[in-house]
């Protein structure tokens, strides 16, 4: 294509976007809408991911060693632990302090210990792992390992969370999918109608000689227009939503804590324009498709 | 230039418009298609324009084969001709100028070439005071000379006219006949189809005449009625 006919189909698009104003309005209507939906749910989602990140560090598990490991077998677990790269960071609780704080546990029971020392108590360790999907890995190598007794750790804790996340993730991109769909067949019956009010047009441009896409792309530079502004207006509804109904959500809920707009407004002005843009010119295209075989 | 060769048009809804219609028309010709409604003359004109297909035979325009024209050759095809219309069909949205304009800028035509011919081809129908009104705006009579300035633009080698002369009274019938008549003079082959035997009468050009789908009549210099003198199957 010449640059010539480049510049007037954009500007043919524009002037049709002017001339059926107020078909264009409900189009941008139907596409703000839509996006305020989409978006929506987009930022729940965000800011579930980002209250549910510490959830994910936190799980930890204790290897507990035989009371009767000496101290070069402890050492020797030790250095494991130290060297193993799945681990984050470990703690050593040696028996002095397990004996305090069982001590601490017991509270006026404490006369149990009576005539005990602090050598019945087991050296452990306690684990914090890089990423939580480890975990079993980890459990599995050191309950084997020799002089180990047990490893404690909270699994079905683990599960859970793992789950919800994984749950929230296919839910909503499941949901955004279909909301996608939706919102381009929502606009492609109204840019129909405008198509449907210039079929005639349309045929006569076929009769003297108009090639399908030399007809089509106005429309498709028409209904991108349609959805950028509607992306637009979109973010700018969604915008004032975030702000006004974020800050009493943090008032209300002190745990959670919201992403930010600064961080998360780039990505969606992007979303919601890349969306506007994909569903007014895939709807152009559906709507039009019919007028063209003269 | 349009050739049809044992051609048979047989509609999906049983109808059968055409059945084994054989003429000739040469470069430079001016052929009147005359017939009474339902006689098949828009078939013809619709196969001409590759809007319909034949269902047997061939049907040739302008060196095209147009059984063998593919889908995406269709637009650069009706470019090499200018089409009227009974009913005009121009672009509401657009001015006199634009209408003209149009089409050619769907050839990718140059700007400077675009400035040109545009005024040449409005001047030329004698709309150049009009250039800036829109359809609505105009007579009858005008929005047919637009029309004829718009299939003129491009300099086809054929143009074809179905009923240009339908809604129009008498005496703007007539200037629109003489238009045709002077674009045929400057070496383009006119085929009109139409119903208005003054016209035909008048003109004394080739006629063509079409009844239940088959070619009746071919005459040199013939009326729109029967009046067998000089008849001659051509090709």
């Amino acid at each position: 294509m010449k640059l010539r006919t480049a510049k007037y189909v954009v500007k043919e698009g524009f002037v049709n976007t002017y001339r059926n104003v107020l078909m264009s309005l409900a189009s941008m209507g139907v596409v703000t809408a839509s996006l305020v939906i989409l978006g929506f749910f987009w930022i729940i989602t965000a800011n579930i991911n980002h209250n549910t990140k510490f959830l994910k560090d936190q799980p930890e598990m204790q290897v507990f060693c035989n009371p009767e490991m000496d101290g070069h077998q402890v050492g020797m677990l030790e250095w494991t632990i130290g060297r193993d790269k799945r681990i984050k960071e470990y703690k050593v609780v040696d028996k002095k302090q397990a004996f305090e704080e069982a001590k601490e546990l017991l509270g006026d029971d404490k006369d149990v210990l009576e005539g005990l020392d602090e050598s019945i108590m087991p050296v452990s360790f306690i684990i914090k792992l890089n990423n939580s999907s480890d975990y079993e890995e980890v459990v599995d190598k050191y309950n084997n390992y020799p002089g180990v007794d047990s490893v404690r750790y909270s699994q079905k804790a683990i599960d859970f969370i793992n789950k919800i996340l994984r749950g929230l993730q296919i839910g909503s991109s499941l949901l955004i999918t279909i909301l996608v769909i939706i919102a381009v067949f929502i606009i492609s019956n109204t840019i129909k109608l405008t198509v449907f009010a210039r079929r005639k047009e349309i045929s006569i441009m076929k009769y003297i000689g108009a090639t399908d896409w030399f007809i089509r792309l106005p429309f498709i530079v028409e209904g991108v227009i349609i959805g950028l502004i509607g992306a637009v207006a979109s973010f700018i509804v969604l915008f004032i939503i975030y702000n006004i109904g974020g800050g009493w959500v943090e008032n209300d809920f002190l745990m959670v804590k919201l992403v930010g707009m600064n961080d998360v407004g780039f990505q969606l002005i992007l979303l919601t324009c890349v969306l506007g843009a994909l569903v007014g010119a895939s709807g152009s295209v559906l709507s039009i498709r019919k007028y063209l075989r003269v | 230039m349009v050739e049809f060769k044992n051609v048979v048009k047989k509609y999906s809804n049983g109808t059968l418009a055409l059945s084994n219609v054989n003429f000739c028309i040469n470069k430079g010709e001016f052929a009147f298609l005359v017939g009474p409604s339902g006689s098949g003359k828009s078939t013809i004109l619709k196969l001409i324009l590759k809007e319909e297909d034949t269902t047997e035979g061939e049907v040739f325009v302008n060196g095209y084969d147009l059984s063998m024209l593919k889908r995406k050759e269709i637009p650069s095809f009706r470019r090499s001709l200018g089409v009227v219309f009974q009913d005009f069909r121009l672009l509401p949205n657009k001015t006199v100028y634009e209408n003209v304009e149009f089409a050619m800028q769907i050839t990718e035509a140059l700007p400077k070439e675009i400035r040109r011919q545009v005024p040449m081809s409005l001047a030329l129908v004698g709309l150049s005071r009009k250039a800036k009104s829109y359809p609505n705006q105009l007579s009858g009579g005008e929005q047919q000379r637009v029309a004829l300035a718009r299939a003129l633009v491009n300099n086809p080698s054929l143009i074809i006219a179905d009923e240009p002369t339908g809604n129009l009274d008498p005496e703007t019938s007539w200037e629109i006949m003489k238009l045709i008549q002077e674009v045929n003079m400057r070496g383009t082959t006119v085929i009109v189809a139409t119903h208005e035997k003054s016209i035909v009468d008048k003109m004394k050009k080739r006629v063509i005449a079409i009844e239940k789908g088959e070619i009746k009549r071919d005459q040199e210099k013939g009326q729109y009625e029967n009046e067998v003198k000089d008849s001659k199957i051509c090709c």
